[in-house]
């Protein structure tokens, strides 16, 4: 059925591949370098209070909203161009890829010398900034998850929907969007969590002397680490905490439940873990006042629709249906896309060759070591990972009851952003052993832990109900019901698990290898402290690139010659059909 | 001029060194009003026909005509009822009916107006803001159905319907059908069914194609001359049977 390349052919188109995604990144980075001498550089100072804190949450919490909006008109928009045409999603997923691998402070030279410059060096560039890098956490696994939704739109549905002559809009309505919202909801939650966890370094944007600083949280928890602070850190770390729970009471979990009637079927036990909805007595609740809102808001569009006059009923109509029309649009954008990534892959390949062609700093040649440190330290984390995340969901898969337990916490712990406990870890740790190693690791830990016990316990509640009396049926004893089920019924979960807490590791590098406290910076050799030192203290273009663009290319080459392998095995060989 | 005109259709698959034939060289005409039965064993293509006739995929070769003209794209005179059902999740039994009707461009008050009727029609009034979850198989055919009828095709395309459904639902819901096809209030003038069940096929149509697998093609053509309502189990109704089945045993 399938046809084979040989394994020379394969490797040689992959790591073609590779190289040119890791030129394209370095073009881009240098593009924005070229931006610089045009630019003044400013700082923006600001003093924290503790008696704005009420102001600090509605910043952080407008920035983060803004940005997750876009992402969803991002993540809808590009994943299902993406899944549409094959051609689309050759260029298109491995963007994603390459974009997913980058850690928020890669994104601080467009930040900066773009989107500051933007907006002409006012609050508004800040934060025009601000809200892109939010983005650059949150959009890449929501246009995954729309990408993946739709390409697993079950073909006899896609063919209904085609039959009864569904086409652009009302496919659109009726189709691409209810089928992307399972997995478009159960990524706005990690999505959201990510955008806590990074806001500490999305608010405070430094290059070297440039420095921007915006009133928000992550800039009160910033500050009051530098400077010691414990009782606004506390304050700050609370406020964040207050807005977390109330949201997920609030908004995911009645999300949650509502994103059940997107499923189909069949899929009881589809690639998408669920999150496990605590069952709050609100989200009933919470369901019933927006069904109610939604119904008052569509009388009053049926009112305004009745009183619309017809010329512009029909033409609005029209316009929605009229494919050539947007495929006219869709072609004009195309080419100005085009045209506009010609001219910038040219101007970047010169700034690049500029930037290049500078003598190499002294560290240029730590690099290496300090990849295979970070690596290290990052495997450390995911074995201690591991080691408490897999007997919890071997437990899980024995006890009901822990497993109901365990759901709730879990969700509440996951979703504290640990950012914020950081300067608190990296006190008493050095405190204690005088070793800035150790703090690392544990920090990196809280960036990877989550993702593991959400995809394993997901895992277990996707084991077949039938399997499990069988196997009770049959007398297997404990360890062997381990052996012969639940590791080899986990192992996908496991992979997906893993693929994700390496993800977050390495984007969580930046935040748990160089780290002020009380005026001081505490480093360990890796490749994350190496580019926060080049990013926040000498702001070298040259040593900036050249750390990014090997964390890039580690991240990509372990994706592709062990992740991907393992995931392609696990799921052949261990899924439920 | 008939209805409905095959000539030399014929679909293949590319594979990496050879190509796959599904169908080769399928000609048949369908007059208006006929019910027309295809039959044939699994795999002999007849899905993929009846997919052709309604233009989801186009023919590698040959042509299709509706009323002497090349169907290009989908036929929207055309309405098809799946053997899976195929009702989105998210929607309701009445939005669900009125899916085609918005994609063809009715008025909402007028969508609700014929969603009732085809409800009320295939015996769902009642469960409009029902979602097909909460159905059973055969209500969630009925849902098929009535989504099909409510956009009144001329000609009414069925992918083994009755398949999913238990033996006596599905008894039920061939009744009905044959019922709504012969009373007269019912816009529906021509049907095509696909099914793998012989008896199906002589109970239902006027005529009967039989189709062989690899390649798919017409190995027989049959007319069934038995009044309504027919009964199983007749010499003149087993003999029509072991007929069909004899072409598919030596041709298919």
């Amino acid at each position: 059925m399938k046809e084979f390349r040989t394994s020379s052919e394969l490797s040689l188109s992959r790591a073609f591949k590779g190289i040119l995604s890791l030129l394209a990144v370095a073009i881009i980075v240098a593009l924005f370098f070229r931006l610089q001498p045009r630019l003044a550089l400013g700082r923006s100072e600001l003093r924290v209070s503790l008696s704005q804190i009420p102001y600090y949450t509605f910043c952080s919490l407008y920035r983060v909203l803004i940005a997750y909006f876009l992402s969803l008109i991002f993540a809808i928009s590009y994943g299902i161009t993406a899944a549409r045409t094959p051609l689309a999603e050759r260029i298109m997923i491995p963007i994603i890829d390459v974009a997913q691998s980058v850690p928020v402070i890669g994104f601080f030279p467009a930040a900066i010398y773009f989107f500051i410059s933007l907006g002409g060096n006012t609050r508004f560039g800040i934060e025009l900034a601000s809200i892109f890098l939010i983005f650059t956490s949150q959009a890449w696994n929501m246009a995954l998850g729309v990408f993946e939704a739709i390409k697993t739109i079950p073909t006899d549905i896609a063919e209904a929907v085609a039959a009864y002559g569904g086409n652009g809009w009302l496919r659109f309505k009726r189709l691409f969007l209810p089928a992307s919202i399972p997995k478009l909801v159960y990524n706005s939650i990690l999505s959201w969590v990510a955008a806590w966890y990074f806001l500490i370094a999305c608010e405070i944007i430094t290059i070297g002397d440039a420095r921007y600083k915006l009133p928000g949280l992550g800039t009160l928890l910033m500050d009051s680490a530098e400077t010691g602070q414990v009782g606004p850190l506390i304050a700050g770390l609370l406020a964040l905490l207050f807005v977390i729970v109330t949201m997920d009471f609030l908004v995911w979990q009645p999300l949650s439940v509502w994103a059940e009637k997107f499923r189909y079927e069949f899929a009881a036990g589809t690639l998408t873990p669920q999150i496990a909805t605590i069952g709050s007595p609100l989200a009933p609740f919470v369901l019933r006042l927006v069904r109610a809102g939604a119904s008052v808001v569509r009388l009053a569009w049926g009112v305004v629709k009745a009183r619309m006059p017809g010329w512009y009923k029909r033409s609005i109509s029209a316009l929605l249906s009229c494919g050539a029309l947007w495929r006219a649009i869709r072609r004009v954008l195309g080419g100005a896309l085009i045209a506009l990534v010609l001219y910038g892959a040219g101007d970047g390949l010169v700034a690049l060759i500029r930037v290049l062609r500078r003598p190499w700093p002294a560290q240029a040649h730590l690099i290496p070591l300090a990849a295979g440190a970070s690596i290290l330290r990052l495997m450390i984390a995911y074995a201690l990972s591991l080691a408490w995340t897999l007997p919890c969901a071997l437990a899980a898969s024995e006890s009901q009851r822990f497993s109901r337990r365990l759901a709730p916490i879990a969700q509440i712990a996951g979703s504290i952003p640990a950012t914020a406990l950081f300067p608190l870890i990296v006190a008493a740790v050095v405190e204690l052993t005088g070793n800035m190693n150790l703090a690392s690791v544990l920090l990196l830990l809280t960036g990877m832990q989550w993702y593991l016990l959400f995809n394993l316990t997901a895992g277990v509640r996707q084991i077949p109900e039938d399997l499990r009396e069988a196997v009770r049926a049959f007398g297997l004893s404990r360890t062997a019901t381990w052996r012969k089920l639940t590791l080899p019924a986990l192992t996908p979960s496991l992979i997906t698990g893993s693929i994700t807490a390496w993800g977050g590791g390495w984007n969580a590098l930046i935040v748990s290898e160089y780290f002020t406290y009380q005026g001081h910076h505490y480093q360990v050799l890796g490749l994350g402290a190496m580019l926060d030192v080049a990013t926040y203290q000498s702001g070298d273009n040259l040593m900036i690139l050249l750390a990014l663009l090997s964390m890039v290319a580690i991240v990509m080459s372990l994706n592709r010659l062990v992740w991907r392998p393992l995931y392609r095995f696990a799921t052949e060989r261990y899924r439920f059909d | 001029m008939p209805l409905l005109e095959l000539k030399e259709v014929s679909k293949s698959y590319q594979r990496s060194a050879s190509a796959l034939h599904v169908l080769e060289g399928i000609s048949f005409t369908v007059e208006e009003g006929e019910f027309v039965a295809i039959v044939g064993p699994s795999g002999c293509g007849k899905s993929t026909l009846l997919r052709i006739i309604h233009g989801l995929i186009p023919p590698s070769s040959g042509q299709v005509l509706y009323k002497g003209r090349q169907v290009d794209g989908i036929n929207l005179e055309c309405a098809l009822v799946f053997q899976s059902f195929a009702l989105l999740p998210w929607l309701t039994v009445k939005a669900n009916v009125e899916l085609g009707l918005e994609a063809r461009g009715i008025e909402p008050a007028e969508r609700e107006r014929r969603a009732a009727i085809y409800i009320d029609k295939v015996g769902l009034d009642g469960f409009e803001e029902a979602y097909p979850r909460e159905l059973s198989g055969g209500m969630k055919q009925r849902v098929g159905l009535a989504r099909a009828l409510a956009l009144e095709p001329e000609l009414l395309l069925m992918d083994e319907p009755f398949s999913a459904l238990d033996q006596l639902t599905a008894i039920n819901l061939r009744e009905e059908l044959l019922d709504m096809w012969q009373s007269p209030d019912l816009p529906v003038g021509t049907i095509i069914l696909v099914t793998h069940s012989i008896e199906e096929a002589v109970e239902m149509a006027d005529r009967v194609l039989v189709m062989g697998r690899n390649p798919g093609r017409i190995v027989g053509e049959l007319t069934v001359d038995l009044a309504r309502p027919r009964r199983k189990r007749t010499d003149l109704f087993n003999a029509l049977t072991d007929q069909i089945f004899s072409m598919i045993e030596e041709r298919g």
